[in-house]
């Protein structure tokens, strides 16, 4: 049985007076453990369909099943990263990671979440900057911030909205090379669900990649990719197979667009 | 030289310049008056030597010159033409030494006048506080809650005077439930707007984090809608004094309100009008304290 399950799922936006269908009839079974990355252009309804997922929102049509049984709200074995950082303003960083960690470790003592929290807060880099308000640190940071928070939660599944879109190249990897890192860490693996623009970065991470098209948020297609673990940047991105794949992705991803300048490739 | 001679220093040396001309009012002790000018100088260059900030040095040094230039005119008028009246307008240093000798009543004022203010403005704060939170937070409540307000917010907490006055048993009673109720008002209408406009962001982020209702309420809500509840606790504030010296002014027997009201009785205008000058000392103290407490719990905006 697949870890999470959504069945011809739409959603529609109730505006003033009229409806608006952000997604449409979207199935799609991911499996525990399973880390799967989702792309497509802006306005596609990823974010919304992330919504549907961390329990924020419910499907107008259609079902979503967790482990066999309908979402019924948020709950703390899914750790959400937000695509705006959604840090609380009047906490420091440290208090941010702290606050989330008494959610889900209530038995734990003071000391002990702390430890944690210092222990994250390192990890992604933010060591010296642990006691800043979040309107004292740039917006890359904060998304740093809002990423070792939903780790150190340490959730069975992680859902994240374009995580590191704010990071540069550098951090990037790090943290990219950290997500896989807590995603297998030897025993079990989590299930990470990772909204993207970037395609290079949903082929190395993932084994499944799906593509969105908008109007209304459908899938195009799912794609798996099977290349071995641990995979290496260098030689990966020097392989045929990964210029293929990445080739078939781009296309699929710009084939409106090849529509529209004419010609039938695209070159980035 | 140029920053010797500037015009708060230029305003001072003039205020000084005026003693050497002779008095037309009788029993005129200068002193107090040549001391007052003589503190503020040594204020103002105590800053300009520490000077820790140059654009604050300046400002104290404009209202210091802006406090010379009234003193001056203050003092041509009484002091020395005698051109206002005597009885309707004392001299500085009339006012200033009553001011020193009425301070054991005015203190005794101020104490009787906090005693009233604080328990209706405290009282006012806890009650609307939670109140507004648990109600902008249910989206049914605040929708039934909402016209109310719109309806009984407006009206003047002044018109309840006389039938507070009525109802409750004692003056004390009356005067704190009429303050009460003139900061309640900012405070709950703020506060419920406040929650309502939280972004819907921080309450998303909230939520995936499972946070129990309390939490939401207590950790989340209410430091989010802070900013709103602060301005709201400022005019109520604002509030509470005027209803305050209202009050006291109708039907108290002792604080700061009632000593203006009951001096100018007997049209004892030096009292009335120093009376006036520590009411506005204190209110400057209390908003003073006031901006310090907020600008500490909204340490986080930026
Ligand atoms: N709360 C809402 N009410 C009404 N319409 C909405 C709401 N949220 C999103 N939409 C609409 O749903 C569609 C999908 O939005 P969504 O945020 O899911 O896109 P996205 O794929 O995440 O885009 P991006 O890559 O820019 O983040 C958009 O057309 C948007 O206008
Ligand atoms: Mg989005």
């Amino acid at each position: 049985m697949s870890k999470i399950c959504l069945q011809n799922v739409s959603l529609k936006y109730q505006e003033q007076n009229s409806s608006f269908c952000a997604i449409k009839d979207i199935s799609v079974s991911i499996n525990e453990g399973e880390f799967v990355s989702i792309i497509g252009p802006s306005g596609c309804g990823k974010s919304t369909l992330l919504s549907l997922l961390t329990g924020l929102n419910f499907p107008t049509d259609g079902y979503i099943l967790l482990d066999g049984k309908q979402i019924q709200g948020t709950g703390t074995e899914r750790g959400v990263v937000f695509q705006h950082y959604s840090l609380f303003p009047w906490m420091s960083a440290r208090k941010n990671l702290i606050f989330g960690l008494k959610q889900v470790y209530k038995s734990k003592g003071r000391k002990e979440i702390e430890e944690i929290a210092d222990k994250y807060l390192d990890l992604v880099g933010l060591g010296d900057f642990k006691n800043k308000y979040p309107s004292q640190l740039s917006g890359g940071m904060q998304q740093r911030v809002a990423i070792a928070r939903a780790f150190a939660m340490n959730p069975g599944i992680l859902l994240m909205d374009e995580p590191f879109g704010a990071i540069d190249a550098k951090n990037r990897v790090i943290l990219q090379e950290l997500l896989l890192n807590l995603w297998d860490n030897g025993n079990e693996r989590k299930t990470v669900i990772l909204v993207t623009h970037d395609i290079d970065e949903a082929i190395l991470l993932s084994d499944k990649i799906i593509v969105m098209s908008a109007g209304p948020g459908t899938i195009k297609k799912q794609i798996n990719v099977e290349f071995k673990r641990p995979r290496d940047r260098t030689s990966l991105i020097r392989s045929e197979e990964y210029t293929n794949l990445r080739n078939k992705l781009v296309g699929l991803f710009y084939d409106d667009l090849i529509e529209k300048i004419g010609g039938d490739e695209v070159v980035l | 030289m140029r920053r010797i001679l500037n015009l708060t220093n230029v305003l001072f040396l003039a205020t000084l310049i005026l003693e050497l001309f002779p008095s037309k009012r009788d029993g005129i002790n200068a002193w107090y008056y040549i001391g007052l000018v003589l503190l503020l100088e040594i204020f103002y260059i105590l800053n300009v030597i520490l000077k820790k900030d140059e654009e604050k040095t300046q400002t104290i040094g404009d209202v210091t010159a802006i406090v010379y230039g009234v003193l001056i005119i203050w003092e041509i008028f009484t002091t020395k033409t005698d051109l206002a009246d005597k009885l309707l307008f004392p001299s500085p240093s009339s006012i200033l030494s009553l001011l020193i000798s009425e301070l054991p009543e005015l203190l005794k004022g101020t104490v009787s006048s906090f005693q009233l203010l604080l328990t209706g403005y405290i009282l006012a704060l806890a009650l609307a506080i939670p109140l507004a939170l648990v109600i902008g937070w249910r989206k049914r409540l605040y929708k039934a809650i909402n016209p109310l307000t719109k309806v009984f917010g407006p009206i003047p907490p002044i018109v309840y005077i006389p039938y507070a006055i009525a109802i409750l048993p004692t003056f004390k009673a009356a005067s704190i439930f009429i303050i009460f109720i003139g900061a309640f008002w900012p405070v709950f209408i703020n506060t419920l707007n406040g929650v309502f406009n939280v972004d819907r962001r921080i309450i998303d982020s909230a939520k995936a984090l499972s946070v129990s209702e309390g939490s939401m309420l207590f950790q989340v809500i209410l430091p989010a809608t802070l900013p709103s509840i602060i301005s709201g606790a400022t005019i109520g504030l604002v509030m509470s004094f005027i209803l305050l010296t209202a009050a006291e002014m109708i039907g108290a027997t002792s604080g700061l309100g009632w000593y203006v009201k009951y001096f100018s009785d007997f049209a004892d205008y030096p009292r009335v009008i120093v009376g006036i000058i520590f009411i506005g000392v204190v209110v400057t103290g209390v908003t003073f304290l006031f901006d310090k407490i907020e600008r500490y719990l909204l340490r986080w905006r930026k």
